[in-house]
């Protein structure tokens, strides 16, 4: 891919991803209307003066509801990510530091949950704890770490025979002071650019969730739930199914191209 | 008058003619015999146990393959199914139906008198698991009088028993399917209606042939009856209007007007007496108060919700739980959205700041969330913060239904005053909750039934639906109508405001 190219895709990944974090940190406020309040008079409306994007089927301003839905979303996405990614790391670590046959075992263990696929293990969760926000969180945390945690140990691994780290333990350093100091500071790049590109999926897998009713429930503004209560009228307003499904797929894109010029940052076989 | 007057007034005028003859098509020239319909559907024919099933999508199946002793007919009435004929006694105690002769079960063997005596039996069966226990508990006992007629007594008079035996699920199964393990009725039909099982796939297709010995000379007209499972509404719609299907059992509101003027489609939209009711407990705060119920009651804008849940295909109600279908319904008080009034019943309640509640929906089907979040918004100006709760339909079925408060139900429309009643507002109803428990109401209900001289029985359903309309149990702030369609080619298709009959049998195919 040209160079220049993949400078374009990153930049426009930082514009998307600080369009979305300004609307999940700001956008509540900045919302022209109460996203509850029903215009009974203009629902089903496509864009407007008086409705930027349009109503949904109470006569909703769209627009309001996604900026008061980007907050749930966006958070839903990093607070999974960040749950996975710690829980991840922390095995991965564990397994890639103590090795032996408890590494085996983790990492057999792991394997095998990592052969379900993600979408389907989150459901699986979800339909164990039940649903709502919280439960889909932690069940897209939980279907991240086998992955995370598979990432994490690679990189200690890589890191655990480096000549400072055998320096350390020539020193005769305790074993948790050369994870802490010496391992984990030097393994983190990999784990950074992986969950920055896990958060694309999170956002789009709690919008799954919303959307089959097993993540957010209403009256909530979590776009997946959106695109699922504007459905059956698509065919009278594609505005109100548009909507949210843009701006679900405008966050995820912004994750995922800023986690991908990340990558190509931090990959000395690429910068040239 | 001007010019214009006259097309408008034929345009009502044809309006109200479809109301009162809800059959789709013309029909034209004689039946044509053979062919196979189509029917689609959107939830899972989970079982095909007669006794408990209460699926959407298993009463039509059950419709084509069983008979009843009874049925409730397109113009709601009960209509002659096994039984032939019957009467009862002036008292109401004892009723004698005729059984037609000559007829037998799928697998050849005759349906008799002993069949519908075994059916009953289970039924009234305590350990068995059946719908139409609590419509037909007045049963005292049955019996075979010869093989062609069964004589029942009523351990209480009750007029309208001709209808309860129309129950859906009280459809007439073999003896023989009875006495063996029930575990079979599950899957396994045999009956004496119209259509014989051919294939049942719970997850696809569900596919019934015709019943050459059906008792009706020269019916059904079709050849076979397929039922495609569609777990997805849009691809539903869309097979439908590709002519792919030939029946949308039921259309979603959002839906009606783009599939009613869809070209080679008719749209049938029946008036219900089906409802959304808000429960509101009499032994919980603060809904003991009279007065707190009459406030929400006023904060809520009836024409608003057809219009936005139901895209104006309903009527709005005014908290009588009998729809206008119902005989001994009475005219009844309209509410109109009155904020104002609502805030100073809340006040004198001893509530000048508002009331903060929390309202449970469950998020199956939608409509109560839709619901639940419209009377949110409604009654904000009277001083109502309520806070919608939505949940699991499993984890409100367990936790919050007939416990809780403050939630949204959702009921069919019942074939007559008394099940109506017996539902839900008597103190001894089959699924009671309002903790109301009102002796003057159970007692005018029990007057209702008693008697089969009709003033009196107005008289009591009047009074009873007085009591209710003073004391509030519930919130009903419309009817839903029923929507279906059909491919123009398709003939006598009909439905009843119960949704419960469908009357497949005579449905023919015009090519």
């Amino acid at each position: 891919m040209p160079k220049a190219f993949r400078a374009a895709a990153g930049m426009t990944g930082l514009g998307l991803l600080l369009l979305v974090m300004g609307a999940a940190i700001f956008g509540p406020f900045l919302a022209p209307y109460d996203p509850q309040t029903f215009h009974p008079a203009d629902r089903l409306q496509g864009p407007s003066a008086a409705h930027w994007l349009g109503t949904d089927q109470f006569g909703r301003d769209l627009l309001s509801r996604l900026l008061n839905g980007a907050p749930s979303t966006v958070f839903f996405g990093l607070g999974a990510t960040l749950l996975g990614v710690g829980a991840g790391s922390i095995i991965g670590v564990i397994a890639g530091t103590a090795g032996g046959w408890i590494d085996s075992v983790i990492m057999r263990i792991l394997d095998g949950l990592l052969a379900v696929p993600e979408l389907l293990f989150t459901l699986l969760i979800v339909t164990f704890l039940g649903g709502g926000m919280g439960q889909a969180m932690l069940a897209v945390a939980i279907a991240f770490t086998p992955g995370m945690a598979r990432i994490a140990r690679s990189s200690v691994l890589s890191i655990r025979t480096r000549e400072y780290v055998l320096a350390a333990v020539a020193r005769g350093e305790r074993s948790h002071y050369i994870v802490l100091r010496e391992v984990l500071p030097n393994a983190v790049g990999p784990i950074i650019v992986e969950a920055t590109i896990r958060v694309a999926f999170a956002i789009m897998i709690g919008a799954t969730l919303g959307f089959l009713g097993l993540g957010a429930q209403p009256p909530s503004t979590e776009w997946g739930l959106m695109v699922a209560e504007a459905r059956q009228f698509m065919f009278r307003n594609a505005w109100t199914v548009a909507v949210p499904g843009v701006a679900i797929a405008m966050a995820a894109m912004g994750f995922n191209l800023f986690g991908d010029a990340l990558r190509d940052s931090l990959d000395p076989r690429r910068s040239r | 008058m001007s010019f214009y007057d006259i097309p408008r007034r034929s345009a009502l005028l044809a309006m109200a003619l479809t109301l009162a003859v809800p059959t789709l098509g013309a029909a034209q020239g004689d039946p044509k015999m053979g062919g196979t319909l189509k029917i689609s559907h959107s939830t899972r024919i989970a079982t095909l146990n007669v006794l408990s099933l209460s699926g959407p999508a298993e009463y039509p199946v059950i419709d084509m393959a069983y008979s009843g002793l009874t049925r409730i007919g397109p113009d709601s009435q009960p209509m002659p199914d096994l039984a032939e004929s019957w009467e009862g006694s002036a008292d109401a105690t004892e009723f004698t139906f005729h059984l037609r002769e000559g007829v037998t079960f799928h697998d050849g063997t005759p349906a008799t008198a002993s069949d519908v005596v075994a059916t009953y039996e289970a039924i009234l069966n305590p350990d068995v698991p059946a719908s139409a226990a609590s419509v037909l508990n007045m049963i005292d006992s049955v019996e075979a009088v010869d093989d062609l007629t069964v004589k029942f007594s009523l351990k209480t008079p009750f007029a309208d028993f001709p209808t309860s035996t129309a129950h859906a699920n009280a459809r007439i199964m073999s003896e023989e399917a009875l006495a063996g393990d029930h575990a079979m009725l599950e899957t396994v039909v045999n009956g004496t209606g119209p259509f014989k099982m051919e294939s049942y796939d719970s997850a696809r297709i569900t596919r019934l042939v015709r019943n050459d010995d059906y008792f009706i000379e020269g019916k059904p007209y079709l050849d076979a009856v397929e039922m495609h499972l569609f777990p997805d509404l849009a691809a539903e719609t869309t097979n439908f209007l590709s002519g792919d299907i030939d029946v949308m059992l039921l259309v979603q509101q959002a839906d009606y007007e783009r599939i009613s003027s869809a070209p080679g489609v008719n749209a049938l939209r029946v008036p219900s007496g089906r409802y959304v009711n808000v429960v509101m407990r009499f032994d919980q705060e603060p809904f003991d108060d009279l007065r707190v119920r009459e406030a929400l009651a006023y904060a809520i804008d009836r024409q608003l919700l057809v219009d936005l849940v139901l895209e104006g295909l309903g009527r709005p109600a005014h908290d009588n739980i009998l729809s206008p279908e119902f005989r001994f319904r009475i005219d009844t008080p309209e509410k109109n959205y009155d904020p104002e009034r609502a805030k100073a019943l809340l006040a004198e309640a001893g509530y000048p700041d508002g009331l903060k509640l929390d309202l449970v929906a469950s998020n199956r089907p939608a409509i109560r969330a839709q619901v639940a979040i419209a009377i949110k918004q409604m009654a904000l100006p009277a001083g109502f913060d309520i806070n919608v709760e939505t949940m699991p339909h499993d984890t409100y079925l367990a936790n919050v239904w007939r416990k809780g408060g403050f939630y949204m139900a959702y009921w069919g429309m019942q074939p007559t005053e008394d099940a109506t009643f017996n539902l839900l507002l008597t103190s001894n109803a089959s699924y009671e909750d309002t903790g109301w428990a009102n002796d003057e109401f159970d007692a005018l209900v029990q007057a209702g039934r008693s008697t089969t001289i009709e003033s009196e029985r107005a008289d009591a359903y009047t009074k009873a639906q007085e009591l209710m309309l003073a004391e509030l149990p519930y919130i009903i702030a419309f009817y839903e109508d029923v929507l279906t369609a059909s491919r123009e080619n398709v003939q006598g298709y009909t439905l009843n405001p119960i949704n419960r009959y469908f009357y497949l049998e005579n449905v023919w195919l015009d090519e």
